[in-house]
C-alpha cells in the first residue's frame, strides 16, 4: 500500500515535472512548440511501451471508439500550450492550484448536467471552499 | 478577477473535457491504449497549428537545452503510473488525492528555487491559505462526493 501509493505521489511530481520543462522549453521556443515536442515524446515513447510490453488492444473493438474520443487529443494539445504558456507567468504553484480548482469545479458541473450521482453537501462545501480559496488567491496586479 | 486566473481555470475545465474523452476511448481498450490514441493525435494537431501559426521570429527564439524537449517522458510514465495505482486499494480517488499532493509539494518547491530557469518565487501567507482552501475543498469533493 505505501508503494502504490508513493506511484500514486510520483504521478503528481511528475505532471508537476513535465509542466516545469514544457514551461523551459516555451520560454525559448513557444507554447505550441513546446506542446508538439511533448506529444511527438510521449507518442515514440509510449510506442516502445506498447512494442515492449503489448497491452495496447486487447479486445477487438478497441476502436470502435466514438468519433469524438478522438478530439481528447486534440483539447490535451490546447491544454499542454497554455499551461506552458501560464506557468512561466504565474508560476508552478499558482498553476497547479488553479488548474485543480478550474478541474474540480468543471467536474462538479459536469456531474450535474449529466445527472451523474454524487453528494449535494460534499458538492456545494466543497466548491464553496475552493471559490474561496480561489478569491483570497487573486492577484492584484498582473 | 485577473485574467491568469480566469486562464488557470480554463486550462482546469479543459482537463475536464479531456479527461471525459479520453475515458471514452478508455471505455473499449485501456488506459494507455487511450493515452496512445491522444499522443498520436495531439501530435499531428499540433503541427497543424503550428503550420497555420508559423514560428516565432527569429530574434524571439533560443537554443533550448535539449533536456527541456523531454518533458513528454514524464507525461507518458504519470499515465503508466496512475492507471496502475487505479486498479489498486487506492482506487481513483486516492489516486486523484495523492497525485494532486505531488502537484502542489513539487509546484511550491519548483518556485521556491526557480526550477529549470523559470522565474523564483516565494508564496505569501495568503496565497498559502488560498492553496490550503483549495486543496481541502478538493480532497472533499474526490473523497465526499465521488469516493
Amino acid at each position: 500500500m505505501i508503494l502504490f501509493s508513493i506511484m500514486a505521489f510520483a504521478g503528481g511530481i511528475l505532471v508537476g515535472l513535465s509542466r516545469q520543462v514544457n514551461g523551459r522549453l516555451a520560454l525559448s521556443t513557444s507554447a505550441m512548440e513546446s506542446s508538439f515536442w511533448n506529444h511527438a515524446v510521449g507518442f515514440v515513447f509510449l510506442c516502445v511501451i506498447v512494442l515492449i510490453f503489448g497491452g495496447l488492444m486487447p479486445t477487438q473493438h478497441a476502436f470502435d471508439v466514438p468519433l469524438i474520443a478522438y478530439a481528447g487529443g486534440m483539447v490535451g494539445v490546447v491544454f499542454i500550450a497554455a499551461s506552458s504558456w501560464i506557468i512561466a507567468r504565474i508560476g508552478a504553484a499558482q498553476t497547479a492550484v488553479l488548474v485543480i480548482a478550474g478541474q474540480m469545479v468543471s467536474g462538479v458541473a459536469l456531474d450535474i448536467i449529466l445527472d451523474n450521482a454524487g453528494n449535494p453537501i460534499a458538492r456545494t462545501a466543497g466548491v464553496a471552499l475552493i471559490l474561496t480559496g480561489i478569491f483570497l488567491g487573486r492577484r492584484k496586479k498582473n | 478577477m485577473p485574467i491568469y486566473t480566469i486562464a488557470a481555470l480554463g486550462i482546469g475545465g479543459l482537463l475536464t473535457i479531456m479527461t471525459l474523452l479520453n475515458g471514452m476511448a478508455a471505455a473499449g481498450a485501456t488506459p494507455l491504449f487511450s493515452s496512445w490514441l491522444a499522443h498520436g493525435v495531439g501530435t499531428v494537431t499540433a503541427l497543424i497549428l503550428l503550420a497555420a501559426m508559423g514560428r516565432k521570429p527569429k530574434e524571439q527564439r533560443s537554443k533550448p537545452p535539449l533536456w527541456a524537449y523531454l518533458a513528454g517522458l514524464a507525461g507518458a510514465v504519470t499515465v503508466i503510473l496512475t492507471s496502475f495505482t487505479v486498479n489498486t486499494p487506492l482506487a481513483l480517488s486516492g489516486t486523484i488525492a495523492l497525485g494532486l499532493a505531488g502537484q502542489m509539494v513539487f509546484g511550491l518547491g519548483a518556485d521556491m528555487v526557480g526550477l529549470f530557469g523559470l522565474k523564483r518565487r516565494l508564496p505569501t501567507s495568503t496565497e498559502l491559505i488560498s492553496f490550503a482552501c483549495i486543496v481541502a475543498g478538493s480532497l472533499i469533493i474526490i473523497f465526499l462526493d465521488k469516493g
